[in-house]
């Protein structure tokens, strides 16, 4: 009798032991830019990490088109919610930095993830983003034989990653004297918008020999295609859409540089381990981009292993990021949190 | 006293549903309390503004599309000249952003009755001009705010000789924002040109024909407008510590907060309190839909949907309320 009380106890012990190990948390996710394939990616990216962690009892997401100061109301009310950890993609790389330091001071864990905030109390984790434009820049330049005029469709003014992506492409270009921009246009990362661009400039007549795309890209070989304007090299991001064109558009030389939007959940497993005791010891975490052409039988290989026909064309093929999200591809795809 | 309740009645009944909602929130989150208050009162102060400018314009009769524009112009100004300034040349900047913000609702007022093209194309188009001249200022965010203005909206407020847990959960940024209503629109309302404003609102034709000055009084509105906009160009710069050239959601906002505190879109009637206590109930809904973890695709849905709903019954009420 004394043994199997003895027992009972232990195990109820164990049980709880267990469940104190198993500790929840609740994370909060701010995001700005709203009907945007990658920024959908990532958010799916964040709930199918959430889900398959664990760890996670419930997720507050913000996620709406707005500025810095709704940015800011999003993170306050986030705080108010009581989060453990707040994952946000920043509107600008300063103007959310009070209500970071906010949330911080409060012993909350930020993690900005795919660009980076000034604020020094928050964690980042983010796709190397001057790298992602020198190298595609690079190749790009290379193709057109280091001269001509390149079109310089960049995304958002004033965004921490369009800034990082400039520096890269201002190096390449630098580099590479005998090319001349023709053209230089935000595309705010809205397709509609690129694709509307593309179409003044072919229509104005100015000659030019290359595009470089921030990630806006399918659209603009559309576009080319469309108006019969010379096929000129394309330089993209990987989404599944311009993946599938690299392959399948005649005539297209073209180079996708992976630029995967699941950095978002690995920015829900950072902040996971940093809750549990085990943050990193550099404060910034950078994934570094890949150049995958079409010109070189080894990229060819390696746009072909990535193509991904049950994705929508504006998702990135990359759908998970090894050493950090543990999600598989078909909860990513399903797109359902923790309580879904 | 029947009097002063009937003719209130849209704005008392707004209060009781943020009064509602408050509780609510209350309940949804038990830690909601004295920073809770301070968020919402920072979130809502640039709305709020923006909101007061666009329904002294609506009581005028007009309407103006280049509010958010005029936003954006006013908060890049002050962020680039704020930058690396001393305090007492920040206080110049920010007296000159304001005249700058009469001044473009000057402009707007006066091509509204100069062209006699429809207030709504001109502001329309002026939405565009303004937009450029902002990006033209500054083409991507950046600038500065003084440490003094930021901290005008952060926090509660502190009396000296008042205990502090009497008036902290008052935060500063309603304070500001009650101090900008009283400072702008109390004078004017008090004044013969606020009740001019109300007779070209109410109708144009009558108004011209006892006398009113029909055309300097719109100007003089659309003027109002736009140092409101200044107010809310500059709350931003507060909120952010920078400068943002591309406007923020504030146009349509505020409109929103417009038709939701009373204020009737032919002009003629309302008050500035309405939209004030509408800022904040929609502040509060998205708040609580946060808290709650609502789908972020449903947020706006249902935000859209409670204003629909809070109009149309305040439309049976006042319906009601005519017939007895």
């Amino acid at each position: 009798m004394k043994k199997l009380l003895l027992g009972t106890v232990a195990l109820t012990l164990a049980a709880f032991g267990g469940m104190a190990e198993a500790k929840t948390y609740k994370i909060g996710i701010s995001n700005t830019v709203q009907g945007n394939g990658w920024r959908e990616e990532m958010v799916c990216a964040m709930k199918a990490q959430a889900l398959a962690s664990g760890e996670v009892s419930s997720l507050n997401i913000a996620h709406r088109n707005t500025d810095a100061a709704g940015q800011s109301e999003d993170i306050r009310n986030l705080i108010q919610a009581g989060v453990d950890a707040i994952v946000v993609n920043p509107a600008n790389a300063d103007g959310v930095n009070a209500a970071i330091k906010e949330a911080t001071d409060k012993g909350i864990v930020v993690v900005a993830v795919d660009q980076a905030v000034t604020e020094p109390s928050a964690y980042i984790l983010s796709n190397n983003q001057e790298q992602y434009a020198y190298l595609g820049a690079s190749w790009l330049f290379k193709e057109m034989g280091g001269k001509g005029a390149v079109v310089y469709m960049r995304g958002a003014a004033g965004a921490g990653a369009d800034n990082d992506r400039d520096k890269g492409f201002k190096k390449a270009l630098a580099e590479n004297p005998g090319i001349t921009v023709a053209s230089e246009v935000f595309t705010g990362w809205q397709q509609d918008q690129g694709k509307q661009q593309i179409n003044d400039i072919i229509a104005s007549g100015a000659k030019f020999d290359g595009i470089w795309t921030s990630g806006i890209d399918n659209v603009i070989v559309d576009a080319l295609v469309e108006s019969g304007a010379p096929l000129v090299p394309v330089v993209g991001a990987d989404n599944a859409g311009f993946v599938g064109q690299l392959s399948t558009v005649a005539g297209l030389k073209g180079a996708a540089v992976t630029n995967p939007g699941s950095v978002g959940g690995a920015g829900v497993a950072l902040a996971l381990q940093i809750l549990d005791g085990k943050a990193p010891a550099e404060k910034t975490t950078l994934v570094d981009p890949v150049v995958w052409d079409n010109t070189t039988d080894a990229g060819k290989a390696l746009l072909k292993a990535a193509a991904n026909p049950s994705l929508s064309p504006e998702w990135p093929v990359s759908v998970s990021i090894p050493g950090w999200t543990t999600y598989s591809q078909d909860q990513v795809i399903a797109c359902k949190g923790p309580g879904e | 006293m029947t009097r002063i309740l009937s003719k209130n009645i849209w704005t008392l009944g707004l209060a009781a549903l943020l009064a509602v909602l408050l509780v609510i929130t209350k309940l949804i989150q038990p830690d909601f309390g004295v920073s809770g208050l301070d968020s919402l009162g920072r979130a809502a102060l640039p709305f709020a503004l923006a909101s007061l400018g666009m329904a002294v314009v609506v009581i005028a009769g007009g309407i103006d599309l280049s509010l958010a524009s005029m936003m954006a112009v006013t908060s890049v100004t002050a962020a680039t000249l704020m930058d690396g300034a001393s305090d007492g040349q920040s206080v110049l900047v920010v007296l000159f952003v304001l005249l700058l913000g009469a001044a473009m609702g000057t402009v707007n007022g006066t091509l509204v009755v100069v062209s006699r093209v429809p207030d709504i194309v001109v502001t329309l188009s002026m939405l565009f001009v303004w937009q450029g001249t902002a990006l033209l200022i500054l083409n991507a965010p950046g600038g500065a705010a003084a440490p003094w203005l930021r901290a005008l909206s952060v926090g509660g407020v502190t009396l000296p000789f008042v205990p502090e847990a009497l008036t902290v959960w008052l935060p500063k940024s309603v304070v500001f924002l009650f101090v900008c209503l009283a400072v702008v629109w109390l004078p004017i309302r008090r004044s013969k040109l606020g009740l001019m404003f109300y007779a070209v609102g109410s109708d144009a034709l009558a108004a011209f024909r006892s006398g009113v000055p029909v055309g300097r009084t719109k100007i003089a509105a659309y003027a109002v407008t736009g140092l409101f906009a200044a107010l809310g160009g500059i709350a931003v710069t507060m909120s952010t510590g920078i400068g943002e050239p591309i406007p923020g959601p504030y146009l349509l906002a505020a409109v929103a907060a417009v038709v939701l505190g009373g204020v009737v879109l032919g002009g003629g009637r309302g008050g500035l309190i309405g939209p004030v206590l509408a800022v904040f109930i929609l502040r509060l809904v998205r708040m609580d839909l946060t808290l709650m973890s609502v789908d972020p695709n449903v947020t706006t849905i249902v935000e859209g949907s409670i204003m629909v709903v809070v109009v149309m019954f305040g439309g049976v009420v006042a319906m009601r309320g005519r017939r007895t």
